[in-house]
């Protein structure tokens, strides 16, 4: 029986007259990368802002190691770290100040925050960057650092927004070591991607969200075996085959 | 709490590291206080010019007695300088409203009264000949008033004495018929323009805060850290408490440079070391209330330009309905309007303090509605956060 971490059930979040997820359902195992895959305006991040406690739900439950997100969202908060689609942080200060900070806010007292800033920035190769201001940072070294962020107060589960979005493939492929790292360590993760070789390489399963509904969940290889050949169908043959060919911008 | 320092620790570090901001910041105290003591510093009394004609002049273009006279004695006062000015350039500046206002003594003035004839000045105007030509004409109405007065009583003695008289049988004869007029000047009762205009400039300068607060605010949203910050274990209470403490102390810091310039350069005219602590106490509160202002502003912002124009015309509306320049008369509707500006409060505060040394235990009641909007803005911010974050 697997170890649920994170449940949501029947999510639904409206907009004025626009629902934005309808009645999504899913749950991410311990120790698990969950891959949510699905166009632009499917409803992933929203559905993301709801789970990482940033927007309520209109109806619909989560709960993150047993805390519910309404109930006890800060118990659940302390459970999470997030790193958004776009990066969220204060550029006119330096690298470790800004972890440094996120930690504290994460409950960390000086000290701790400190050497985990210090930890965070090896592991990201940005040891001899930390006293560097963020907006001379290039754009590989933001992504990285805005991961190193939300992994500050040792969170047991990580939100990710799409992010090796707009980098080059060195650092994207840094992102992807640090993340398997991540996962051997025991980390829960959700991530979320438009790059189908990167959920193929990273996620156990995935759920394709589109039209604010969960239109398909499993492993990538289920997935690709539901519409034939596993071993000639790619993962984004899946993507188009469920949610079409059509521009969505 | 502890969370809420670090919050407002961040902010402020922020805010230093925008070094040409951050100079900019603190010579805007300077700059303002320089400005107000250039246009108010030790100008407690009216100084105006007369600006004068002069056609009743000899065949050497001398000024005949009456005329000379005249032009004599308004100069020998202290508000007054009298300026002479031909026909030809007094038109010409008038019709470039170069001045305002001309006096002219017309040819054959001196002999008309010589000759027991009627005689007067003329006046040239452009307009209503502003607020200086207006307070000099009626000096000069009331110096030639004087001068016809004086006639008058010479001839009523060479009718009572006959022609043979002089200034004393003048002056003998004026011994028990005189009245006069005696000024008492008080210690504080010389309007100083310093003491009435520097409440409005300190409220005003601490309201501009507002926009910066604002904006700020709206751009932290913009970047997506605000909403990281929720995702931790930092409550929004805290998060802006934070905010707002960092704001508050920004104020403070620009005021406590204004005040202190207006302490050094004025001294005891305008504060007792008391009284400027008190006045550095109610501007700490009002910081503290406009710093809550700044707060819901950026709460509700959904662009910068909303924002920014948000903050200004809420400045705008309070400085306005607060009476910050001009007093508002009392038993009119902007009278009732301006107690929900809260610069009212403020400004009556502060004029209390630096005219009469008010104690604070007597200002209670615009401590406390400072204090209640305070404690209202924050809450209404956090309140209008979580809305619009929904």
């Amino acid at each position: 029986m697997p170890d649920e971490f994170l449940i949501a059930k029947e999510l639904h979040k409206s907009f004025s007259e626009i629902k934005a997820v309808n009645g999504v359902s899913f749950s991410i195992n311990r120790g698990e990368i969950f891959g949510l895959l699905g166009p632009n305006g499917a409803g992933k991040t929203t559905t993301i802002r709801m789970l990482a406690t940033v927007l309520q739900p209109d109806s619909g439950e989560v709960t993150i190691g047993g805390y519910s997100t309404h109930q006890n969202a800060p118990k659940a908060r302390s459970l999470i770290g997030v790193c958004p689609q776009d990066l969220a942080l204060y550029e006119e200060l330096s690298a470790i100040d800004n972890l440094v900070f996120f930690g504290r806010m994460s409950g960390l007292d000086g000290k701790e925050a400190k050497e985990q800033a210090d930890i965070n920035l090896r592991l990201m190769g940005l040891e001899d960057r930390a006293k560097g201001k963020i907006a001379k940072f290039s754009g590989g070294m933001k992504r990285r650092i805005n991961l190193a962020v939300a992994l500050m107060g040792t969170p047991e589960m990580l939100f990710l927004d799409e992010p090796t979005v707009g980098i080059d493939p060195q650092s994207r492929n840094s992102i992807y070591e640090v993340i398997e790292n991540l996962r051997d360590k025991g980390m829960t993760i959700l991530y979320t991607t438009h790059y189908m070789e990167e959920a193929s390489r990273l996620c156990k399963r995935v759920a394709i969200i589109d039209g604010g509904q969960m239109i398909a969940m499993d492993t990538p290889t289920a997935l690709k075996s539901q519409i034939g050949d596993p071993d000639k169908i790619t993962l984004e043959d899946v993507f188009l085959h469920y949610t079409g060919r059509s521009l969505r911008d | 709490m502890i969370k809420a320092l670090y919050v407002a620790l961040l902010e402020t570090k922020i805010f230093l590291t925008d070094k040409a901001g951050l100079a900019f910041s603190l010579l805007l105290p300077i700059a303002i206080f320089a400005l107000m003591y250039g246009a108010f510093g030790g100008q407690t009394i009216f100084h105006g010019t007369a600006y004068m004609v002069n056609q009743d002049v000899d065949a050497q273009g001398q000024a005949n007695y009456y005329s000379d006279l005249i032009v004599e004695q308004l100069d020998g006062l202290d508000s007054l300088d009298v300026s002479i000015l031909s026909e030809a350039d007094a038109q010409r500046k008038l019709d470039r409203s170069d001045i305002l206002m001309a006096f002219y003594i017309p040819e054959g003035f001196s002999d008309d009264i010589d000759s027991g004839l009627s005689s007067q000045l003329t006046i040239k105007q452009r307009g209503n000949g502003g607020d200086e030509g207006q307070i000099v004409a009626s000096i000069v109405r009331g110096m030639v008033e004087n001068i016809n007065q004086q006639l008058q009583v010479h001839a009523k003695v060479a009718g009572a004495v006959g022609g043979n008289y002089n200034q004393d049988t003048v002056n003998e004869y004026l011994a028990n018929r005189t009245v006069s007029v005696n000024t008492s000047v008080g210690e504080s009762s010389a309007p100083d323009p310093v003491k009435e205009f520097l409440p409005g400039i300190v409220t005003m300068f601490i309201l501009f805060g507002i926009s910066m607060n604002a904006r700020a605010l709206y751009e932290e949203r913009k970047r997506g850290t605000l909403e990281r910050l929720v995702t931790t274990r930092l409550g929004v209470g805290q998060m802006f408490t934070g905010k707002f403490l960092s704001y508050v102390a920004r104020g403070f810091i620009q005021t406590l440079i204004l005040l202190s310039l207006a302490y050094a350069v004025f001294g005891g005219d305008l504060f007792t070391t008391a009284s400027f602590f008190k006045a550095l106490f109610i501007c700490l509160v009002f910081s503290g209330a406009a710093g809550a202002f700044g707060l819901i502003i950026g709460s509700v912002s959904r662009s910068e330009g909303q924002a920014i124009w948000m903050a200004v015309f809420f400045t705008m509306s309070m400085v306005m309905l607060g009476g910050t320049f001009f007093p508002i008369p009392e038993d009119t509707v902007f009278f009732t309007i301006s107690k929900f500006s809260i610069n009212t409060y403020i400004n009556d505060a502060l004029r209390a303090i630096t005219a009469d040394n008010a104690s604070l235990t007597s200002l209670w009641p615009e401590l406390l509605i400072m204090a209640g909007v305070i404690v209202v803005g924050l809450a209404a911010s956090r309140y209008m956060f979580r809305v619009i974050s929904k």
